[in-house]
């Protein structure tokens, strides 16, 4: 090894390593022991006992199992497409919209406006998810229904969560929308406040709208963002429950159509008595692959090859 | 460029490795602990292990307890409290420097959260070292090595674990083993509210016996909640709990002369016939809207107790420990019910036999002390002293389970005492009145903690109540304690919630059930379906 690679290399570990011992730590690690865990019989936390009781694919095949033979799993697929697919539009378009409409308001009410918008994922997961059990309440106690026989608009309470599927589809995504939206938001705003005022400026000049300069030159400048928050809200969408699973458990929605696939392999491993983490490891492998395949997807869609090009130039 | 790379991430991974050894090694213990004998005699054996503790110059011995329960149960905890001083006080009797301290005592509302939070934390030792929840969950725990065995402890003391009714002690075993003590149990009774009734011609002073004979069935429940419903007399004719935590609705299963496990097997059974009927009465009820279509999303707080404590339903399944809950909780109109409004209001019975031929049922779901496999890890020479911590441990439950400590919980909380000393405490006036008035020898902590409660439950009605419903436990049944139990349960509400809503008839639901169950390979080797949907079954009859 010469003088300047062994410099090189000193310089490059001093620099990497705490980036590199946090991708083995938090990353690699946990990886490397789900899937493994997925092997075997591992359950009730007992590390001691099942950490060796090597099984196999019997946890796969165990859960393959279900998803065949389920009557409700089929309500589950739709219900994550469905949730995955209008939530992203909702929460990348939704955070769109308010980082613009932010955009050409004066500072001060923008600020608070947007952090009027960050509340719901700033409140508790229990809390926030209380607040809409008992807004979406499918007797007179719930406020929606309160609200609309006060007004007379209807006369027997509508049970919301339980008309299957778009009562319960709607709740969830309304209420995972609202936690959502605040994330695209922040990074729309943020990219739109690094764009040269100067472009704005000129265009206003020129006599462009407010739609126009949103059109022909915030929204094109903010691409690598838009893909960003795409294909991490994608990724979380899909992965997410802790909401699903309190109007869930509250039986507020339908459990069926109430049920997305992250939530449904989280109560097979854990929400019934028992606690399989073997079973939960093989779902979580599956629902990495999944997220793997789905993020490749959007990245491919949306170019992204195209964007990561060399600058031209030297370099 | 690569291979360095390669390197880096090696030395990394090797690190990280090293670091995860480095403190693991155990210290070796050495034996030097006396070793103690339990005799039975509970005041020398307290002394016996104290005099070790002391020569091992242990002063202070520290123990937590977890409990879980409704909001008038806290002496699932206290109790261990209470238990420490008076082992403390024997100590200080005695001349011995050794003080037992309660270091923890973490209540929960949610008992299935409680057992979730001890099964993750005991494999890392931390959780507490006592732990009161449902036998339900005694033999996975048992089974994995997190509560300690405590036969061996137990046969010496032979007089006071008779005392305990044997069903209770039967449910505290896993493979003839005993792993804990019951604390308390209850039973699930059918109310009738009183003043609907009378609106309606119903007698309910003969009704528990006639109930009791097998004469009064679910036939004429449906009969009479109907009469209420179409008299006007009651909104509603039958009001029921929700939700598969509580397995209250299986009563049915039961009433109607079915099983849900079958001990040759081992195995959990799908009785076809019983489920079947038990559907069908639910569906009938709802379908004639005696019962709400949507019960099982209704709100405990705002919409089951106010139904029941307003008087706007002729019956009600619910369960002992509610006579208490209605006078401590803000149900009828923003306020509490007085004991006598309670005595006034409701009648109750238990749960009637499903059709002529059949028994009437309760259920229960006694709840256990136990002790944690690692009871005392937290104090100095835990490897050395390791068996006297435990048989301490054990001493506490023993202590725990006083017939006074048993008697205050069942009073205070409408659970049915697990002892018969303790059943005899609560129709003693004097005592009763002692608990009124706090005037009695307990820790200043758990005088403060139960101070509330007491006010407002401690009362010759309810106690009362508590002798009323004793006979019920010669009916009970125990939802198996298996497993896989929970995972049925969670089918089962599922099916009746759907079969309420109109969604599914029963025979739809039924096979759903049995669907669901051979969708999961690992339940269905454990459930075995028995029995066919009945043809011709008429309800009501």
């Amino acid at each position: 090894m010469n003088k300047i690679n062994k410099e090189k290399f000193t310089a490059l570990s001093f620099f990497l390593s705490p980036m590199l011992l946090m991708v083995v730590l938090f990353y690699l690690i946990p990886l490397i022991m789900t899937v493994y865990i997925s092997f075997t019989q591992m359950r009730n936390w007992n590390v001691e006992r099942y950490l060796k009781d090597f099984v196999g694919l019997y946890n796969y095949e165990r859960l393959f199992y279900m998803f065949q033979h389920d009557p409700t799993f089929k309500a589950v697929l739709l219900t994550t497409i469905v949730f995955v697919g209008i939530t992203l539009i909702i929460n990348v378009f939704g955070g769109l919209a308010l980082a613009l409409a932010t955009f050409f308001i004066s500072e001060k009410p923008a600020s608070s406006f947007r952090l009027l918008w960050l509340l719901p994922r700033m409140s508790p997961i229990a809390v926030y998810s209380l607040v809409w059990y008992y807004f979406f309440h499918g007797s007179e106690i719930g406020t929606l229904n309160s609200i609309l026989m006060k007004l007379g608009v209807i006369s027997q309470p509508i049970p919301w969560g339980q008309t299957v599927p778009w009562g319960a589809w709607s709740i969830i995504i309304f209420v995972n929308g609202l936690v959502g939206v605040s994330f695209g938001m922040i990074v729309f705003t943020s990219a739109l406040n690094q764009i040269p005022r100067e472009l704005v400026i000129a265009a206003r000049v020129d006599g462009a709208s407010a739609w126009e300069i949103s059109r022909k030159i915030l929204i094109p400048l903010t691409k690598w963002h838009f893909l960003y928050v795409l294909t991490w809200q994608f990724l979380s969408l899909l992965t997410t429950y802790p909401h699903i699973f309190l109007l869930v458990q509250w039986d507020l929605v339908n459990r069926d159509y109430g049920t997305t696939l992250a939530l449904y392999v989280f109560n097979t491993a854990f929400g019934r008595g028992e606690q399989d983490q073997g079973l939960a490891a093989a779902a979580a492998v599956i629902l990495s692959i999944i997220g793997v395949i789905g993020g490749f997807v959007t990245l491919k869609v949306l170019q992204f090859e195209k964007m990561m090009k060399r600058p031209r130039g030297d370099f | 460029m690569k291979a360095k790379a390669v390197w880096l991430v090696a030395i990394l991974l090797l690190g990280v490795i090293a670091s995860g050894c480095i403190g693991g090694e155990k210290e070796t213990a050495t034996q030097t602990a006396g070793k103690v004998q339990l005799t039975g005699d509970f005041t020398k054996d307290v002394v016996a292990i104290g005099k070790v503790l002391e020569q091992n110059g242990i002063s202070e011995v520290k123990f937590s307890a977890w409990g879980s329960g409704d909001p008038n149960s806290v002496m699932r905890v206290y109790g261990i409290v209470e238990a420490a001083r008076r082992i403390n006080k024997i100590w200080e009797e005695n001349g011995i420097k050794v003080k037992i301290v309660i270091t923890d005592t973490h209540y929960v509302a949610s008992f299935q959260d409680a057992y979730k939070e001890y099964l993750s934390k005991q494999p890392l030792g931390q959780a507490g070292d006592f732990f009161v929840n449902s036998y339900a969950f005694l033999p996975t725990l048992a089974d994995e090595g997190y509560i300690l065995d405590i036969t061996d402890y137990a046969n010496a003391y032979k007089s006071v674990i008779d005392d305990f009714y044997p069903s209770l002690i039967e449910a505290s075993k896993y493979k003839g083993r005993l792993y804990g003590l019951p604390q308390d149990t209850e039973a699930r009774p059918l109310y009738v509210r009183k003043d609907v009734a009378a609106k309606i011609g119903l007698d309910v002073n003969t009704l528990p016996e006639k109930v009791k004979s097998g004469e009064f069935t679910w036939s004429d429940v449906y009969y009479w909640a109907k009469k209420a419903k179409e008299s006007g007399a009651a909104e509603w004719g039958l009001i029921h709990r929700k939700g598969s935590a509580h397995p209250d609705l299986i009563q049915f299963i039961f009433a109607f002369g079915g099983k849900l496990y079958d001990p040759n097997t081992g195995k959990l059974v799908v009785d076809v016939p019983a489920v079947y009927k038990w559907l069908y009465v639910e569906w009938k009820f709802a379908q004639d809207g005696l019962l709400p279509k949507d019960i099982m999303s209704w709100d405990w707080a705002k919409q089951i107790h106010p139904t029941i404590v307003e008087g706007k339903t002729l019956f009600d399944i619910g369960g002992t420990w509610y006579w208490t809950e209605w006078q401590t909780k803000q149900y009828y109109h923003g306020r509490g019910l007085k004991p006598e409004e309670v005595k006034e209001w409701f009648a109750y019975t238990l749960f009637p036999a499903g059709e002529k031929g059949d028994k009437p049922v309760t259920l229960s779901q006694p709840f256990i002390w136990m002790i944690n496999s690692k009871a005392g890890a937290q104090n100095p020479k835990y490897d050395e002293l390791k068996d006297v911590y435990h048989m301490l441990a054990f001493l506490m439950i023993i202590k725990a389970s006083d017939p006074d400590i048993n008697a205050i919980h069942s009073v205070i909380s409408a659970h049915l005492p697990v002892r018969k000393e303790a059943a005899k405490l609560i129709k003693d006036e004097k005592w009763l009145n002692d608990l009124k008035n706090l005037n009695l020898d307990l820790d200043p902590t758990v005088k403060d903690n139960i101070k509330n409660i007491v006010q407002a439950t401690v009362n010759p009605i309810n106690a009362q109540f508590l002798a009323d419903v004793s006979y019920m436990l010669e009916y009970t049944h125990l939802a198996p304690a298996h497993p896989k139990y929970p995972a049925l349960a969670d089918i089962f509400k599922e099916a009746v919630d759907k079969v309420l809503r109109g969604e599914m008839t029963p025979e739809d639901a039924v096979n759903y059930i049995i669907q669901k169950v051979n969708a999961d390979p690992e339940l269905k080797e454990n459930v075995e379906i028995q029995g066919e949907i009945p043809k011709n079954w008429k309800f009501p009859q």
